[in-house]
């Protein structure tokens, strides 16, 4: 037991003792951050965070740099030539330098360059903070997905995910809701569910993942609705099991575990109804559902934003099943349609959390495990046999992805990578650097957020990690 | 920033390479005060200047601390860096002389060469011996003297002691001032008994038995526990506590897609825990065939069962062999000695006496050490269904084997030493090739899996023939090899020759050396670990970390008596049970009357001045439903079951199927242990979703229903589901609250029970009256699993209801406009809403269309149109308009002149509320099959199963 366990039982030898009507007044003061009872409970950070609450867009399979946010004019005129001095080693051989099939122009007040993949986001350029020396270890899916969910990049070791160490750092700030929920249509990524699992910290801190192509409610949550009776029948059956509680405890003394219970009874007849509405994106108003768009994506993202908005401390929004970002063949077609899909949606979340002064303290991250190769990829036998022109390798050496809110400068960019978008040169930024960048802006400091386990403190960035100040505003 | 069990342990906010001196072997040479002051003013500033920014801290490049005489004295990852016979020649020296050597290099990284005269100096320092001042010499002691690394000490009990966990408990708590509280009464007694040692609920009859026994306490009790240990239900629930220790999955965890994940005997493993709990194995055994069955048990006899023990080491994870022997490694460490040897895999041992050399000296057992699925343990089936199964299987192995023998062949001839050895063949095939053979491979391995018909088989690990020798991967990396590393046991960092392991991988060794009576920590580790499995806290509190790191005893005296006393029993796990379930300690009440008191002095109730509440634990959850419903198997063994997806098993949850890389979140949800690594202890969370899913859950609700059927009608039913759940009879307060529950929702309850579906929508047929405007409407009576109609066989002959059904957002009419297809939508409260949808008709240009209305039970015609047969689509839309709750609306499809032909239609129209409030209700995504209301009894039973009562234990 805990010393929170102590002080409860002692205050209740002051005097406090269960009433005769209704529960105790423990009860009421469970939701104070009492952790040993709700694990849950909003947690202490470090010093004031800037950050609040994360959205993680996740474009899984590797979105290209040089076709997105990191303009390379070199491209255009190396086009079709050996990459000078040599390529560098991904997971596949590539070819000769491939200039961009979209066109890249300048942004807002800051000028931010960006391409017409994504239009919409780009005109929100300053409001980005677009990180272009992003660096990983490995050029294949696994290890990056690993790397950048849990810090740790072997598949098989142990680790929690970013969002797990955030609600176990931070708690939520909505009891009825899920602390940690990842969205994702129409399956689960590679790797699947380890990206979002709790590993050794406690269950209460595995991310929930909703299939978002479910529209029906009790098909996205399990047990969410009970199906054999309405809620009224429901509260009567709750009334009764809680007056059985109520009167077994007015024999024994009272002890913190058994009141918890009946506290997350009621947190979870609530729960019934406010996740329902959090996922409920029709009670959104017109212009709000055309602003973000009639589609998949549309209604994930803003459901992210209802979320968020109600208290859920860590959405990942994935986007899709697999690796859908992994255009190894035909760049132009199909990160076309995936910029497509993903643009208007990104840009409204934008917008609106804008709209609603959310995004101060709401810290939007986008970008992938990895980036793709300014050069070509090359067909191979066996795999990719098919992959007979216009696509793009792994690319591990650098690549981009962007912030916005939470604290992060606006209109602003960072770093370089060569000049043809290989590999990244000035202020090179390793996975480690953003986790430890992201808890920072959260209020942590990344070497204290730790966790005993078989012996051992563990963290989120091991032993790695530099927080990057020039990030924040 | 912690939870429950994190908060327990000291808040040393160290990271894993935290590299704090904690100890360091050297002693103080004690230097002149002239020495240190020249180290002061002439060493310490230029370090601080050009060394401390990398050298020192969690981050120290290489692994090299300047900031602390140890750092400079243990030297990099890599190698030494100073030579205090001959300074001139330290790699450090060398290093900021530029030197141009080979793997030296010149340091300071960034920033200028240090001037002559100052690396002059640091030479000096180094010939005088580095003197440091004294207090910042680790001044740790010697970390081989922790108290865990020494023998146990044998306690001598005085006369007429009594148990003797109440006598060190009771002197204990004497000294501090709490006292213990009354012995818990029979009735609650025998609950706690029953769920301690078989995981289940008692049944009435039973503890009624128990209560009345006229013998006197103690020799009731006696002949209890016995009795319990001795049901077959006990090695269930025990094994189960070991398989967290064991990190038991029916899945190997990640694989690429086309492998198969499952292991297919892993379920032997699990047999055998089963039943070496139940047959009281003696631990040290258990820990021996766990580790070595192979080589301790006669093949060719029923010993052979034995070799599934290697279960604990073979169902490890997946990956590179470093991980998986480092898996081995850390789950035989932290599991058996509750040591975390696996942190001197990339460096020494940070706090506890194990270096890196010892850790590689164990990794070299593992490393010849080859998992084998291969010795049959149990008996092969036969009939013709095995016999087919044989013959299917046959095919499947010559398609590998087809693929494989022309490749192999050529191999071989070109590399004739490796003739006949398979597994290194298939490692020359090419990359093509062995995806090619992993997806066959694939492809067999699912079969033998899904079909479920071989014989009982163990995993099993075999020594190598020739044992290869194993180095030191410097800092964890096998690409990076140092010095040989012996195969040996620890030492614990006394000055002792190292037991070493002579024969084959040494793993038999390895195991005799942990099952010793004389291993410091073994015994200890598994009582301590019993404990906790019986009170939920340990005596030592860090359950797998008897290290410097971990706590220490609370009650040292008491952990080594237990040890010493559970050796000199047999290492029976059942005396000991015997032994703590007899002693008051274990007997006391939940709460105490000098609680309070008790409180100021031991808050976390160390001392264990009352019983510990518990709620259920998963397990216990759903094995005590089943079995308070009288629906629990009584099976034993077999293979894995899901226990969680429907068809909802029976079976007891020890069987359920764990999936290591995809658990579903239910288990942990619930604090079940995380199946990739050995787990110590489960957290104690409270949190909604586990209330959702005894809320809401269809596995739960089943079981409330299968209870309230089974009253029979002359039974008084309160009476009933009472004593099957909570074994005990209603109070009147009970009965009070149940009177009242019942006429409260009765009616309500009436009507929802008549609904067809469990939906807002039912499915039927029947006709809208034009003139008067009713609607006649006949629900389907058959239900296929995927659609709803009339009859088993359809066409029905010369019926005109022949064609009708409906699917998730399609159906067909009936043949005329009597029979049409109707859809009807019941209001669930007052609310305007609006209907969206629209009807497709694939029989374009066929036909003469079909009839589409939208009618209220009131009789308001809301929509009525026919349906253009040339048109593909037709919308059907109509404006917000109120409807009342209960009111209902019909949805026709009337087959037009009563002319059915081609009028097969898609049609999922959605309800649609405007006020935004509830989510659309849409037909084909909610569309399902017979609804299965609660009933005011089931609806009762579920709440008990949902009360405290049942869900703690007292």
């Amino acid at each position: 037991m805990t010393q929170s366990f102590s002080r409860r039982e002692l205050l209740q030898r002051t005097g406090m003792g269960m009433g005769a009507l209704g529960l105790s007044p423990f009860l009421s003061s469970l939701n104070a951050g009492d952790r040993s009872l709700n694990p849950l409970a909003p947690g202490k950070t470090h010093f004031a965070p800037k950050a609040k609450r994360v959205i993680h867009i996740f474009a899984n399979g590797g979105p290209s740099q040089v076709d997105s946010f990191d303009y390379k004019p070199a491209l255009e005129k190396y086009h079709g030539q050996e990459v000078p001095g040599g390529g560098l080693r991904t997971e596949r051989k590539t070819g000769t330098l491939m200039k961009s099939p979209f066109n890249f122009s300048q942004h807002g007040k800051s000028g931010l360059w960006a391409s017409d993949l994504f239009p919409k986001v780009a005109e929100l350029a300053d409001d980005l903070c677009v990180i272009n020396s992003m660096y990983a270890n490995v050029p294949n899916h696994e290890p990056s997905l690993m790397l950048m969910n849990t810090g740790a990049e072997r598949v098989n070791l142990v680790r929690p995910s970013m969002g797990s160490w955030v609600t176990y750092g931070l708690g939520t700030e909505n009891e009825n809701l899920p602390g940690f929920v990842s969205l994702c249509p129409g399956g689960v990524p590679i790797v699947e569910t380890q990206n979002w699992r709790s590993a050794f910290l406690p269950g209460a801190y595995q991310g929930a993942h909703i299939d978002t192509k479910n529209s029906l409610i009790s098909k996205l949550i399990p047990d969410i609705r009970n199906q054999r009776m309405p809620m009224d029948i429901q509260r009567k059956q709750l009334d009764l099991v809680q007056e059985m509680n109520r009167q077994d405890i007015g024999q024994s003394q009272v002890d913190q575990d058994v009141e918890a219970r009946m506290h997350s009874l009621e947190l979870a007849y609530k729960m019934q109804i406010e996740a329902t509405d959090a996922f409920n994106v029709d009670r959104e108003p017109k212009h709000i559902r055309e602003l973000y768009g009639d589609t998949l994506h549309g209604r994930q993202m803003l459901i992210a934003r209802r979320l968020v908005e109600r208290g859920t401390r860590f959405v990942q929004v994935w986007h899709g099943a697999g690796q859908p970002w992994d255009s190894h063949a035909e760049i132009e077609k199909f990160h076309g349609k995936l910029g497509a899909e993903a643009d208007q949606p990104i840009a409204a979340l934008l917008v609106d959390l804008k709209q609603r002064g959310l995004l101060e303290d709401t810290l939007v991250i986008w970008g992938g495990e990895f980036g793709r190769t300014p050069t070509v990829e090359l067909p191979t036998p066996g795999a990719n046999a098919a992959n007979t022109k216009l696509g793009r390798d792994h690319n591990h050496h650098g690549f981009t992805m962007w912030m916005a809110g939470g604290g992060t400068k606006g209109g602003f960019q960072y770093g370089k990578t060569d000049e043809f978008g290989f590999k990244a040169v000035e202020n090179p930024m390793h996975v480690h650097d953003l986790h430890a960048t992201i808890l920072h802006l959260l209020g942590f400091d990344h070497e204290k957020l730790t966790y005993r386990y078989a012996g051992r403190d563990f963290r989120l960035t091991d032993v790695h990690g530099e927080v990057f100040h020039d990030l924040l505003a | 920033m912690t939870v429950p069990k994190a908060s327990l342990l000291p808040l040393l906010l160290v990271s894993i390479s935290a590299t704090s001196a904690v100890y360091c072997a050297d002693t103080n040479p004690g230097f002149e005060p002239a020495q240190i002051e020249f180290f002061e003013k002439e060493i310490r500033p230029v370090l601080a200047d050009n060394c401390f920014k990398c050298h020192s801290g969690t981050k120290a490049k290489v692994g090299l601390e300047l900031n602390h005489r140890g750092g400079w004295l243990s030297g990099s990852d890599y190698r030494k860096v100073v030579d205090l016979e001959n300074p001139a020649q330290s790699v450090l020296i060398k290093a900021i002389s530029h030197a141009a050597e080979k793997n030296i290099v010149a340091m300071p990284e960034k920033g200028d060469k240090l001037p002559d005269e100052t690396i002059a100096r640091i030479t000096e320092w180094i010939a005088m011996g580095l003197p440091w001042p004294e207090n910042e010499i680790s001044e740790h002691k010697d970390p081989s003297e922790h108290w865990s690394f020494q023998p146990v000490k044998k306690q001598e009990l005085p006369e007429g002691a009594g148990n003797p966990i109440d006598y060190f408990l009771n002197e204990a708590r004497e000294k501090a001032g709490v006292v213990a509280a009354e012995k818990a009464d029979r009735e609650t007694l025998y609950r706690r008994a029953h769920f301690d040692l078989l995981g289940l609920p008692p049944k009435y009859e039973e503890l009624r038995k128990f209560v009345d026994d006229p013998r006197p306490d103690s020799d009731a009790w006696s002949a209890l526990v016995d009795e319990l240990m001795a049901s077959p239900h006990y090695g269930e629930r025990w094994a189960r506590q070991w398989m967290d220790v064991a990190r038991y999955s029916d899945t190997i965890g990640y694989e690429g897609a086309g492998r198969e994940r499952r292991f297919i005997y892993s379920y032997a493993y699990r047999n055998w825990l089963i039943k070496s709990f139940n047959d009281d194995l003696p631990y040290d055994k258990f820990v021996l065939y766990q580790l070595a069955a192979e080589q301790l048990v006669d093949w060719d006899s029923p010993e052979k069962a034995h070799l599934a023990a290697l279960g604990f080491l073979s169902l490890s994870k997946n990956g590179k062999n470093e991980i998986i022997i480092d898996d081995r490694i850390d789950t035989t460490f932290r599991g058996m000695m509750a040591l975390t040897v696996s942190c001197a895999r990339c460096h020494d041992h940070k706090f506890d006496p194990i270096s890196t050399s010892e850790y590689y000296g164990v990794y070299g057992v593992f490393m010849n050490s080859f998992k084998e699925e291969r010795p049959v343990i149990g008996e092969p089936k036969s009939g013709p269904e095995y016999d087919k199964y044989l013959k299917e299987r046959a095919e499947k192995q010559k398609v590998i084997d087809d693929f494989l023998a022309p490749k192999l062949a050529k191999i071989e001839k070109e590399k004739p030493e490796l003739m006949g050895r398979r597994e290194q063949l298939i490692k020359m095939l090419s990359r093509e090739d062995r995806r090619e053979l992993a997806k066959k491979q694939g492809v067999f391995d699912k079969f033998i899996a899904d079909a479920q018909m071989d014989p009982d088989k163990a995993i099993i690990l075999t020594d190598a023939e020739n044992i290869r020798k194993q180095r030191i991967f410097v800092r964890g990396a096998p690409g990076r090899q140092g010095d040989e590393a012996p195969r040996r046991f620890l030492t614990f960092g006394k000055d002792v020759e190292p037991v070493a392991f002579t024969k084959g991988s040494g793993r038999l060794e390895l195991a005799q050396q942990i099952a010793s009576p004389d291993n410091p920590l073994t015994a200890r580790n598994i009582v301590n670990r019993v404990w906790m499995w019986h009170f939920g806290e340990g005596i030592v509190r860090t359950i797998d970390d008897f290290g410097i790191q971990g706590e220490l005893p609370d009650n040292p005296e008491l952990l080594d008596f237990l040890a010493t006393w559970f050796i000199e029993n047999g290492w029976s796990i059942k005396k000991l049970h015997r032994l703590i379930l007899t002693s008051h300690t274990w007997q006391q009440q939940s709460s105490n009357p000098v609680q309070d008191k008790n409180m100021l002095v031991d808050p976390e109730n160390r001392l264990l001045w009352k019983y510990n509440k518990r709620r259920l634990d998963l397990e216990q959850l759903r094995d005590g439903i089943l079995e308070v419903t009288g629906t629990l198997s009584d099976e034993m063994f077999g293979r894995a079951v899901k226990i969680l997806e429907p068809p909802y098993s029976n079976r007891r949850s020890v069987y359920a199927f764990i999936d290591r890389q995809n658990l579903n979140p239910v288990f942990r949800n619930f604090d079940f242990s995380n199946p990739q690594e050995t787990t110590a202890q489960r957290p104690t969370t409270t949190i909604p979703m586990q209330a959702l899913f005894t809320m809401n859950s269809d596995f739960i609700q089943n079981q409330a229903a299968n209870l309230a059927k089974k009253v029979a009608p002359q039974e008084d039913p309160i009476q009933h589901y009472h004593r099957a759940i909570f074994a005990t009879e209603p109070t009147e307060n009970d009965r009070l609250l149940a009177d009242s529950f019942f006429t409260s929702v009765e009616s309500e309850m009436k009507d929802y029970s008549k609904r067809q579906t469990n939906t807002a929508w039912s499915y039927g047929y029947g006709t809208h009256n034009d003139e008067s405007g009713k609607v006649s409407f006949t629900p389907y009576p058959l239900w296929t699993g995927k659609q709803w109609q009339i009859e088993k066989e359809t066409p029905i002959k010369d019926n005109p209801l022949s064609y009708l059904y409906a699917r998730a957002g399609a159906t067909h009419p009936g043949h005329t406009s009597k029979e049409s297809s109707i859809y009807q939508w019941q209001a669930p409260s007052d609310l305007k809403v609006s209907i969206a949808g629209a009807v497709q008709r694939s029989a374009v240009g066929k036909g003469n269309g079909v009839r589409v209305k939208v009618v209220t039970h009131k009789g308001r015609l809301l929509f009525d149109q026919v349906m253009d047969p040339a048109k593909k689509t037709f919308p059907v839309t109509v404006d917000p308009f109120d409807v009342a709750k209960n009111d209902l609306i019909y949805f026709i499809i009337d087959p037009h002149e009563n002319n059915s032909s081609f009028d097969s239609v898609n049609w999922s129209p959605q309800v649609v509320d405007a006020s935004g409030v509830n989510p659309k209700w849409g037909l084909a995504e909610s569309f399902s099959g017979p609804a299965t209301p609660a009933t005011p009894h089931s609806a009762y039973v579920h709440a008990l199963l949902n009360t405290n009562r049942f869900l703690f234990i007292e």
